[in-house]
């Protein structure tokens, strides 16, 4: 120990009294830092303030107008609820949706909804959104007989990431569009159209009726008006046609070849559940790395039974779940081909969910015990959520009776 | 509202409520569950871990904030694994780094391109041999760092009453160091200019340059790094969160998501309750804060006269630490592929700390980054034939003040490219043709997701008079509320992963004790 001790290497920093001293006086400084500092309340946080600014956790809207688009489709114009404490609305990427409440009889179910308007119109004080009637059955159709002028929803922050980005996509994109998908590229051909957004957009429009092409009349002008950045290719899949310059069928590799430098663009897709299963055999023939394909989600499944590996025999099944929700625990019935949000929205619990597609993860819970069968299209958990049998109930289906533990809707 | 919504509320009183799910939140409530303690964790999130955690984009899964986790190594038994392995049987898979840092230094003044190892001798040896002369200083510089950890290890034992003469003859080296910067320590040490290049690497971790960074506290850092080496989850930090969830569910503990408390209700000095943004009023006469003091004194406290003026004061006094940028990049081409052999890369556009730290003072690409290249520990962290580079460098919060909403995609872009063009020129490889999938993180996100206190990512900067040594020290001083203790990057043991871990774990054994003593609990 002592030979130890001899080699021991004791280090001076200043002198041994100072090193010493100075140790002594740690405390004392910073007593005296703490005497010193004045003793006003720090109130303001400006970077969660402006965090705040661009992801709210809700925001209060209130219907300011309703246009009706084309015999199925209505845009309506959305503003901050003066009755509430919603002030501006949430800047966003064009591209980005809204997952919007409805209180449909009671009973609160979330849809999402991409916005039509364009980002700079948040400024101005505005959304809009544009549905489509009967794509997706009973909530557009509650909303066509309930949503007036002054009818309040209540609004996440814009979300998604369907939205163009210099640094991973060409500057050539080609927007195809099917039904109400259109919406995201009306915003996305907007923000070009007011040189907030340097892309050159192709728009590939399949529709079913020529009489029920939305916003053809304004693309088209915006087309006439940027000709070298905006360009509106319509697909007319119905037999008879009138419409001049357009294309006729579906959207096939060769139409996208014909007016696309395919080797040279980004893809952006965004439709019904009918176009991606037409589309994705038709894309696969341009030969496109995945860098250069962008699919929005689209919502639930309509008939989940149909997919391979849906158990058949639980068809028309209806199951018992376990909720614990909160400090409550509930036993609710859900129906094996509807989510499990959607078992719970029944059930009144008020679930957290958003993008409806098993992306977002906002619904994420956990699976005690029972089996789930998952989307088969996104399956967007973490690694570790699938190793610990976290699951998302807006995309999975229940196939035996569950015990789950879910999160409230954030307070 | 709704009957089932008025249902879901919590107003049954707990043992316990820790506040926050992030590392040292969840160590907390997994160290009272363990012991029987009734406890509930509220987290403002929708997932465990803070900044520890992950996301999914595409086909990528990125890795939100570690960088690689000390303390962790199997041989000596690191104290973070011995927490997860021995204490609470943690469920996930860590993984080896394979090198501490390749170091690119592009400074007009000094040029630099070092890969160094793991291990004392090994660095040491990799060192000379760049910088001969420089051993023997840096040699001493861990003998020291082993004689703090000494000294720590003996203040535990000591349970805060260590003997004089006991920390004068056996930690000489530790009571003489305490008080000094990393500067002035290895100015003594006279370890060659260009070594200590090399050998502070890591000073970034801490974020305070090193004429202002404690030594303590970074050359404990040091020995813990070199000892044990960087270990990071298979599956991202979300694996070790989760795992603690499940963990702490299994103990009896209850976790509730979307839930942000709004209010500690103080009467008298002593804890009573907290009331939540779900309208919870749950009734506890102890919180375990992962919450800076800065957000509960000023923000949590209920009613504000319970909030002792020298408590403002103490939290004025500190300076708030730094908040961070990120870059994630899911590539579609591998590593090999683009000619990257590491893991972890420290990037440098400056030999001088101080300037780099002003570089984080202003609205444009720092002069620093780190990036890690998970598929270089991990390659099956990415489908084959891709790869995931996650950047990242600081900021001071102050910069991001005024940034508008409109303009802050451009900037945030702005600053990835310039990230990004930097790694590509300094490692001779082209990224941007490969972004399959790419998210920017800044000080907003950060905020964003955590409510931390102006985005910072790390606690109060650990100058000597307010790092490790000086915060146990003085530390009955400054328990202002009876049932209250803190956790995480703003608590005693300074920022970092695994700091907030064992924050959190000591956290809840004061608790314990409390408890016990007050007959609460058995």
């Amino acid at each position: 120990m002592s030979k130890q001790d001899d080699e021991r290497f004791i280090i001076t920093v200043k002198s041994n009294n100072k090193d010493l001293l100075a140790f002594t006086k740690l405390v004392s400084i910073r007593k005296k830092r703490f005497k010193e500092a004045p003793s006003t309340p720090i109130t303001s946080d400006p970077i969660n303030e402006l965090a705040q600014k661009l992801h709210p956790d809700r925001q209060h809207l209130v219907i300011s107008e309703i246009k009706e688009e084309t015999k199925s489709t209505k845009t309506f114009k959305l503003v901050p609820d003066p009755d509430s404490t919603t002030e501006g609305l949430a800047y966003f990427r064009a591209g980005q949706y809204l997952s919007l409440k409805v209180d449909v009889n009671g009973v609160d179910i979330t849809r999402p909804y991409s916005i039509s308007s364009s980002p700079m119109d948040s400024f101005n004080g505005f959304y809009e959104i544009t549905i489509k009637k009967a794509e997706d059955g009973f909530l557009t159709e509650y909303i066509w007989d309930n949503w007036k002028l002054g009818t309040k929803v209540v609004s996440s922050e814009p979300s998604g990431n369907f939205f163009y980005d210099n640094l991973r996509d060409l500057k050539n994109i080609v927007g195809i569009g099917g039904g109400s998908g259109i919406t995201p590229f009306r915003s996305i051909a907007r923000q070009i159209a007011e040189g907030k957004l340097d892309i050159n957009l192709t728009i590939i429009y399949g529709c079913s009726e020529e009489d029920d092409i939305i916003f053809y009349d304004e693309l088209k002008e915006l087309e006439k008006q940027h000709p070298d950045k905006i360009k509106l290719v319509i697909v007319l899949s119905c037999e008879k046609i009138t419409l001049e310059e357009c294309e006729q069928g579906f959207i096939t590799a060769d139409i996208i070849k014909k007016y696309t430098d395919t080797n040279n663009s980004s893809f952006f897709i965004c439709g019904p559940q009918v176009m991606y299963n037409f589309i994705d055999k038709e894309i696969e023939q341009l030969n496109l790395t995945r860098k250069r394909i962008r699919k929005e989600v689209y919502g639930e499944i309509k008939d989940i039974s149909d997919f391979p590996g849906f158990p058949n025999k639980v068809v028309g099944k209806t199951f018992k779940i376990k909720v614990g929700i909160g400090n409550q625990i509930k036993e609710i019935p859900a129906i094996s081909t509807e989510t499990v949000t959607v078992a719970m929205e029944r059930a009144k619990l008020v679930p957290p969910s958003s993008c409806r597609s098993g992306e977002c993860g906002i619904c994420r819970s956990l699976l005690v015990s029972g089996d789930v069968f998952i989307s088969p299209i996104i399956d967007g958990r973490r690694a570790a959520d699938k190793k610990f049998n976290f699951f998302y109930p807006c995309s999975s289906y229940p196939i035996t009776d569950l015990e789950i533990i879910v999160p409230r809707s954030i307070g | 509202m709704s009957k089932e919504i008025t249902e879901q509320k919590f107003s049954d009183s707990y043992d316990t409520v820790v506040i926050g799910a992030g590392n040292g939140g969840l160590a907390a409530a997994a160290q009272l569950a363990k012991n029987g303690v009734k406890v509930l964790l509220l987290e403002q999130h929708n997932l465990p871990g803070g900044f520890a955690t992950s996301f999914v984009r595409g086909r990528f899964e990125f890795e939100t904030s570690l960088h690689q986790l000390d303390s962790y190594g199997p041989e000596p038994k690191g104290g973070i694994r011995r927490m997860f392995e021995d204490k609470f049987n943690i469920d996930a898979e860590f993984i080896r780094v394979p090198e501490a840092y390749r170091l690119i230094i592009n400074d007009p003044e000094e040029k630099l391109d070092v890969t160094v190892p793991f291990g004392i001798d090994n660095f040491i040896n990799t060192i000379e041999k760049i910088v001969p002369g420089s051993k023997d200083g840096l040699e001493k510089f861990f003998k020291i760092a082993e004689e703090i950890k000494g000294a720590f290890g003996y203040f535990a034992r000591s349970q805060g009453k260590p003997d004089q003469g006991v920390l004068l003859k056996d930690f000489t080296n530790f009571l003489k160091t305490a008080a000094y910067s990393v500067d002035e320590v290895e100015d003594a040490l006279n370890i060659p200019e260009k070594a200590r290049l090399i050998l502070n690497a890591y000073w970034a971790y801490m974020g305070v340059p090193t004429s202002r960074l404690n030594f303590s506290i970074f050359s404990l850092l040091m020995l813990s790094y070199m000892n044990n080496g960087g270990y990071i989850p298979k599956k991202r930090s979300h694996e070790f969160t989760s795992a603690f969830d499940v963990k702490i569910r299994e103990f009896g503990g209850k976790i509730e998501y979307n839930t942000r408390v709004e209010k500690i209700l103080v009467e008298k000095n002593k804890v009573i309750g907290v009331e939540t943004s779900n309208g919870d009023k749950i009734k506890t006469n102890y919180v375990i804060a992962n919450v800076s003091p800065t957000l509960v004194y000023n923000k949590l406290i209920y009613p504000k006269s319970e909030v002792p003026e020298i408590a403002y004061k103490e939290v004025n006094a500190r300076i708030h630490g730094l908040t961070a940028f990120c870059v994630y990049l899911g590539l579609d081409i591998s590593a090999e592929e683009l000619g990257l052999n590491e893991y972890s890369y420290f990037v440098l556009d400056s030999i001088s700390t101080e300037k780099i730290y002003e570089s984080w003072s202003k609205l444009q690409a720092p002069s620093v980054q780190a990036t890690c290249c998970l598929n270089n520990a991990d390659p099956d962290c990415s489908p084959p034939g891709t790869c995931i580079l996650f950047m990242t460098t600081l900021f001071r919060p102050e910069v991001w003040e005024n940034v508008a909403p409109e303009d802050y995609f451009e900037i945030k872009n702005k600053i990835a490219e310039k990230l990004i063009i930097s790694f590509e020129e300094n490692l001779g490889v082209n990224i941007r043709e490969h972004i399959e999938e790419i998210e920017v993180a800044t000080p907003q996100t950060f905020a964003r997701y955590t409510k931390t206190y102006n985005g910072v990512i790390y606690g109060y900067e650990p100058e000597s008079w307010d790092s490790i040594t000086a915060r146990f020290m003085n530390m009955a001083d400054e328990k202002h509320i009876e049932g209250l203790e803190f956790a995480g990057g703003f608590g005693r043991r300074v920022h970092g992963y695994s700091s907030s871990l064992d924050s959190g774990y000591t956290a809840a054994q004061f608790t314990l004790r409390e408890l016990i003593k007050k007959g609460e609990i058995k």
